[in-house]
C-alpha cells in the first residue's frame, strides 16, 4: 500500500514504478545516524548497507585540493549518497529487466539505467573499462586472486543462467564455457599460479565475503 | 584492503569498493534476482564515477567559500546543482537547519553565496516531495504549490523514520 505511493517521478516523466520504493522509504532519513531501517533484509548488519568509509575516503581524496580536508559528517554524507546512487541505478536496471521478462541485470542494463537518469557523462567511460574489463576475461592468468574468485562465482552463474534463459544469451558464451572448464572450482581460492601479499585479515574478509554471498540464496537460484 | 592490479597504464581495472558489498546493497532491491559480472563491475566503477564527481564539486563550493575542510554544506550545495543527482539526492541530505558542528556556525559573510536560504531549501524539498505523495499515478502533476502541506497522507505522517512495509 505505501509502495504505491512512494513511486519516483524522473523529470523526464518516467516512472520507475514500485522498485524504487526502497530508496524513497530510506529518503526520509533526516539524521545520517538514523540507519533503523532493516525491513529488507533484517540479517544485514548496519555497516553492510554502506561502502567502506575507507574506500570513500580515499577515493574523495584524490580530486580534493592537495591540502583540502574532508569532515567525517562529509564522509558519512557520502557513504549515504553512493549507496543510494547504487540503489538508484539497480532499481532502474531491474524494472528494465522485469519489461522485458528477463530475470538477470546484464551491462546493457545498467548503462542504460545510468543514460535514463541522466549521467550520460559515465557512458563512454564505462564502456572502456567494460572493453577492458572483457579483454581481462580472457586472460584469466593475470587476473588478481579476488577477482579471479568472484568471476568463477558469475560463471557458476552465467552457465546455471544459460541453462534456464535463453533470451539472457551472451555472444561470449563460448568463451564462458571454455574459462570454465580450464578454471578451478569457484569456493576454493588457490594462490598457486598467482601470489599477492595478502594478509591474513584480508584473506578472512574474502572467505568471510563469500560467506555473506552464500547467505542470500537467491543469487545462485 | 585488497588491492587490484594496473592491466595498462592507459586504462585501469581496478576496483576501488569491495565487489560483495555493492553486490549485497544491489540485493537490497527484493525485485534483483540476479547481477551479471559485467553489470556487477559496471555498478562499481560508474559508482566510483559518481563520487569522484560529488567531491570534486563539494571540493569547488568549499573553495569558494575560502575553506579547506569540505563539511556537509558544500556536499548539498554540490547535490543542488546538479539536477540528476539532486533528483534523487536531496531527500536523502540532513536538513540544513540541523547543525552539522557546534563549533562550525555558518559565518555571516559566507551566507550571501548561499541562493536559497534553509527555509527556502526545505520548500525545495517538500516540492519534490509532494508529487510522490500526493499523486502516486501521475507523471507529471498539474499543479505544485510549494508552500502547500500535503492535505492527507494516509501511508505516511511525515514520519523521520519510515515505517516497514513488507510487501511479500
Amino acid at each position: 500500500m505505501e509502495d504505491e505511493s512512494h513511486n519516483n517521478i524522473l523529470p523526464n516523466g518516467f516512472n520507475t514504478g514500485s522498485t524504487e520504493s526502497p530508496c524513497l522509504k530510506t529518503s526520509t532519513m533526516t539524521t545520517q545516524h538514523n540507519n533503523n531501517n532493516n525491513h529488507q533484509n533484517h540479517s544485514n548488519k548496519e555497516q553492510d548497507r554502506f561502502l567502506p568509509i575507507a574506500n570513500v575516503g580515499r577515493i574523495m581524496k584524490k580530486v580534493i585540493p592537495p591540502n583540502g580536508k574532508i569532515s567525517k559528517d562529509a564522509k558519512e554524507t557520502v557513504q549515504e549518497c553512493v549507496s543510494e546512487f547504487i540503489s538508484f541505478v539497480t532499481g532502474e536496471a531491474s524494472d528494465k529487466c522485469q519489461r522485458e521478462k528477463r530475470k538477470t541485470i546484464n551491462g546493457d542494463d545498467v548503462i542504460w539505467a545510468i543514460t535514463t537518469l541522466g549521467f550520460e557523462d559515465y557512458v563512454e567511460p564505462l564502456k572502456t573499462y567494460l572493453q577492458k574489463y572483457k579483454e581481462i576475461e580472457g586472460e584469466k592468468l593475470n587476473i588478481p586472486k579476488q577477482l579471479r574468485s568472484e568471476q568463477r562465482l558469475h560463471q557458476h552463474q552465467q552457465n546455471h543462467n544459460n541453462n534456464h534463459d535463453e533470451n539472457n544469451n551472451q555472444p561470449f558464451n563460448g568463451a564462458y564455457a571454455s574459462s570454465n572448464l580450464i578454471s578451478q572450482p569457484p569456493y576454493v581460492p588457490t594462490d598457486q599460479k598467482f601470489s599477492l601479499p595478502f594478509s591474513p585479515n584480508s584473506i578472512q574478509n574474502q572467505l568471510r565475503q563469500q560467506e555473506q554471498i552464500d547467505s542470500v540464496g537467491h543469487w545462485y537460484e | 584492503m585488497v588491492m587490484a592490479e594496473e592491466e595498462e597504464s592507459g586504462v585501469s581495472i581496478q576496483l576501488e569498493f569491495p565487489k560483495g558489498r555493492v553486490k549485497k546493497i544491489m540485493a537490497l532491491d527484493k525485485d534483483v534476482k540476479r547481477v551479471s559480472s559485467e553489470a556487477l563491475f559496471l555498478v562499481s566503477r560508474s559508482t566510483e564515477l559518481f563520487l569522484q564527481f560529488l567531491a570534486e564539486k563539494s571540493a569547488q563550493v568549499a573553495i569558494e567559500k575560502k575553506r579547506k575542510t569540505v563539511n556537509l554544506e558544500h556536499i548539498r550545495e554540490a547535490v543542488k546543482r546538479h539536477q540528476p543527482t539532486r533528483d534523487f539526492l536531496l531527500d536523502e541530505l540532513p536538513p540544513p537547519s540541523q547543525p552539522t558542528k557546534p563549533d562550525r556556525p555558518t559565518q555571516p559573510a559566507g551566507r550571501p553565496k548561499l541562493d536559497p536560504p534553509p527555509r527556502g531549501t526545505r520548500r525545495i524539498d517538500l516540492f519534490f516531495r509532494k508529487p510522490e505523495l500526493d499523486d502516486p499515478a501521475q507523471a507529471q502533476p498539474p499543479e505544485n504549490p510549494a508552500q502547500a502541506q500535503p492535505p492527507e497522507n494516509p501511508d505516511q505522517d511525515q514520519a523521520q523514520s519510515p515505517v516497514p512495509v513488507d510487501e511479500s
